[in-house]
């Protein structure tokens, strides 16, 4: 075997909660040390109590912690480490860290600097994918500068328009406008958003189809350009712009529609320079045609559902192509069998508009059984701390069809117990007897238009 | 089993040598300074000298502990819970602010002593020095790091004793 291109013996895990815990599963795996860092507030997280090492970067605040280009670095070099896992999140797209990471001998377990640039801005990266033969949503040419320049590219484009944070993601900085009064009032809004989550104000407009699947392509390219796709991921069920539920394959493809797609995305992809893991994201319209609309560079929180219908480890195969190895397979070796479906339990309280959630675990118990796969930092008497995102867990379910994995998901989520916090699981339970989910009808509006409270009282009660 | 023995017994070994060279030193230390305490780390063992500081105990009270990394420090008391409460109000931590390297100012040893806001250490994070400051004035009573040591945020550097009522 060939010397790695780029060193990584030993891994900083620079982020928390379960991607922390399944970066430390990968890496063990695969024979390499890991390091987790963390802030003070996670010093009792399971993933710093299951560590064969860890170390504290900073207070609770993530800007001293986990989004500390300096305190993540200086911790890789005072463990030995030769590389950083940035996770998602936090600093896993910024280019300027992982420039920094390179400059001081660290391999960043995700694309090069160069080429995180290159896909920085979302209004760039639509040119020049759309260069590549990816079909995109009308929408500004590039930046708006300020509200006159939205206003008259939604002229153009035809109302209803969504503004987007050009840095951005997660659904920040992110309002749809019907008219010229309301992308007046909401272009300040939307600025000091971006400002404020991602220290760049810059905007872009596209056309906002209403009645749209999300669905995602899993993409990997390696050193050389080999471009693979791994399927695709339906992201659908949304909150605000918040995903709340995956499943791959995704019903608004049709099987013609399906294979085509995903080729084209891979080429386009390895064709545009990207190299890593990552995520192509699309819009299908009501014509059954995807859209492109952004990319993620990094590994995103529903992996997993492509991992159960590939059986292949993504976080894995992400370390294993920035340490410069060739892909180990072939585009006809990537089989995808049945469904897979993700619910992402937060700790929020859907009976009360979302409202996020903090303090201890009094009670936990994880479902289990075939295909059922669950992905969580949670254990009774841990504290959920206030100051990040509310994940707690995420289940994942197999089933050979559509069918046979929604009926082990709601055997699954009647085993979920989790006390002290409110959480989504009692939302997931009336998801599954939601008519428009069950038909593979359910939209981006779908929250919308059928109602949380028309989704929670469809719930069979569980008994305690 | 045979290994884990001999290793037991080498590092008994260790202990009473760190013990036959050092307890008297610290015990002159303890006096000199009126520190209630004196803890010294060295390879991986702790050497920890008490003044008496009531009548429950005898003077001279020395405690040797191995292996004792932050994570794994659990000390046993050997003193009654009261007098220990009472010595450890008096005694505060210097914590490293930031995770990197650490330098221990020049005059930074046991005995010696430190005013309040005093720049005891600096930790070097990519080059740019964090400063650490004496929150509390005192008597350095036990160095936990050395200067080149890697430190994390929070780690604490060395104990530091305040002086005054209740002191010898």
């Amino acid at each position: 075997m060939s010397a790695p291109r780029r060193p990584v013996t030993r891994v900083l895990i620079a982020n928390r909660g379960e991607i922390a815990l399944r970066i430390l599963r990968a890496c063990r795996q695969l024979g390499i040390d890991a390091v987790v860092a963390y802030s003070e507030a996670d010093r009792e997280s399971r993933a710093v109590l299951v560590a064969d090492e860890a170390i504290c970067l900073g207070p609770a605040n993530a800007k001293q912690s986990y989004l500390s280009a300096p305190a993540i670095i200086s911790a890789a070099l005072a463990t030995g480490c030769d590389a950083i896992h940035p996770g998602y999140g936090f600093l896993s797209e910024n280019a300027a860290f992982a420039e920094a990471a390179a400059a001081h001998g660290l391999t960043f377990i995700g694309p090069s600097a160069a080429v995180l640039e290159r896909f920085e801005s979302k209004a760039a990266v639509r040119a020049l994918l759309a260069k590549h033969g990816l079909p995109t949503i009308p929408g500004s040419d590039g930046i708006v500068t300020d509200a006159d320049a939205a206003r008259r590219a939604a002229a153009t484009i035809g109302y209803p328009v969504i503004l987007k944070a050009s840095a951005g993601g997660g659904g920040r900085g992110m309002r749809v406008a019907t008219s010229d009064d309301d992308l007046a009032a909401l272009f300040p809004i939307c600025v000091q958003e971006a400002q404020a989550a991602f220290g760049d104000g810059s905007l872009y407009l596209e056309k906002y189809l209403t009645a749209t699947h999300h669905v995602e392509v899993q993409v990997a390219v390696d050193d050389a350009g080999t471009a693979l796709h791994f399927g695709e991921r339906d992201c659908s069920v949304q909150r605000r712009h918040q995903k709340l539920v995956e499943e791959s394959p995704s019903l608004a493809l049709t099987a013609k529609v399906r294979e085509e797609f995903l080729a084209r995305a891979a080429k386009a992809i390895g064709a545009a320079g990207y190299r890593s893991l990552g995520t192509l994201e699309f819009l299908v319209g009501p014509d059954g045609k995807p859209y492109f609309i952004e990319i993620n560079c990094r590994i995103q929180v529903e992996h997993p559902v492509t991992e159960m219908v590939t059986g292949i480890d993504l976080v894995a195969l992400q370390i294993m192509l920035a340490r410069g190895d060739s892909m180990p397979f072939t585009q006809a070796q990537v089989e995808r069998r049945g469904h897979a479906i993700e619910f992402r339990l937060t700790a929020e309280d859907p009976a009360n508009d979302f409202r996020p959630q903090a303090g201890e675990i009094s009670g936990f118990r994880s479902p289990s059984g075939p295909w059922v796969r669950f992905d969580s930092h949670l254990y009774t008497g841990y504290e959920v701390p206030p100051y990040y995102d509310s994940l707690l867990a995420k289940l994942i379910v197999w089933g050979n069809t559509r069918g046979e994995a929604i009926a082990r998901s709601r055997a699954a989520l009647r085993e979920v117990e989790i006390d002290g916090v409110a959480t989504t699981r009692d939302f997931f339970l009336g998801l599954l007897e939601t008519p428009a989910f069950l038909n593979g009808d359910a939209t981006t509006g779908m929250l919308d238009s059928t109602g949380t409270a028309a989704i929670l009282a469809a719930a069979p009660k569980v008994p305690r | 089993m045979d290994d884990q023995r001999a290793n037991d017994a080498r590092d008994t070994d260790e202990l009473n040598a760190l013990i036959d060279s050092l307890l008297p030193v610290l015990v002159d230390r303890l006096e000199e300074t009126g520190l209630g305490e004196i803890e010294v780390e060295r390879n991986g063992a702790t050497v920890r000298v008490r003044a008496e500081a009531g009548p429950v105990v005898p003077a001279g009270t020395a405690q040797v502990t191995k292996g004792g990394t932050a994570r794994q420090g659990n000390e046993s008391p050997v003193l009654s819970s009261e007098v220990r409460e009472a010595a450890d109000a008096r005694r505060h931590l210097i914590r490293s602010t930031a995770v990197g390297f650490v330098t221990l100012a020049p005059e930074i040893h046991v005995g010696a002593k430190v005013a309040k806001g005093a720049l005891v250490a600096n930790v070097d994070v990519l080059g740019v020095a964090a400063e650490v400051r004496a929150e509390h004035g005192g008597i350095i009573a036990a160095l936990k790091c050395s200067s080149g040591d890697p430190v994390e945020y929070g780690q604490p550097l060395f104990m530091i004793e305040a002086i005054g009522e209740g002191a010898r």
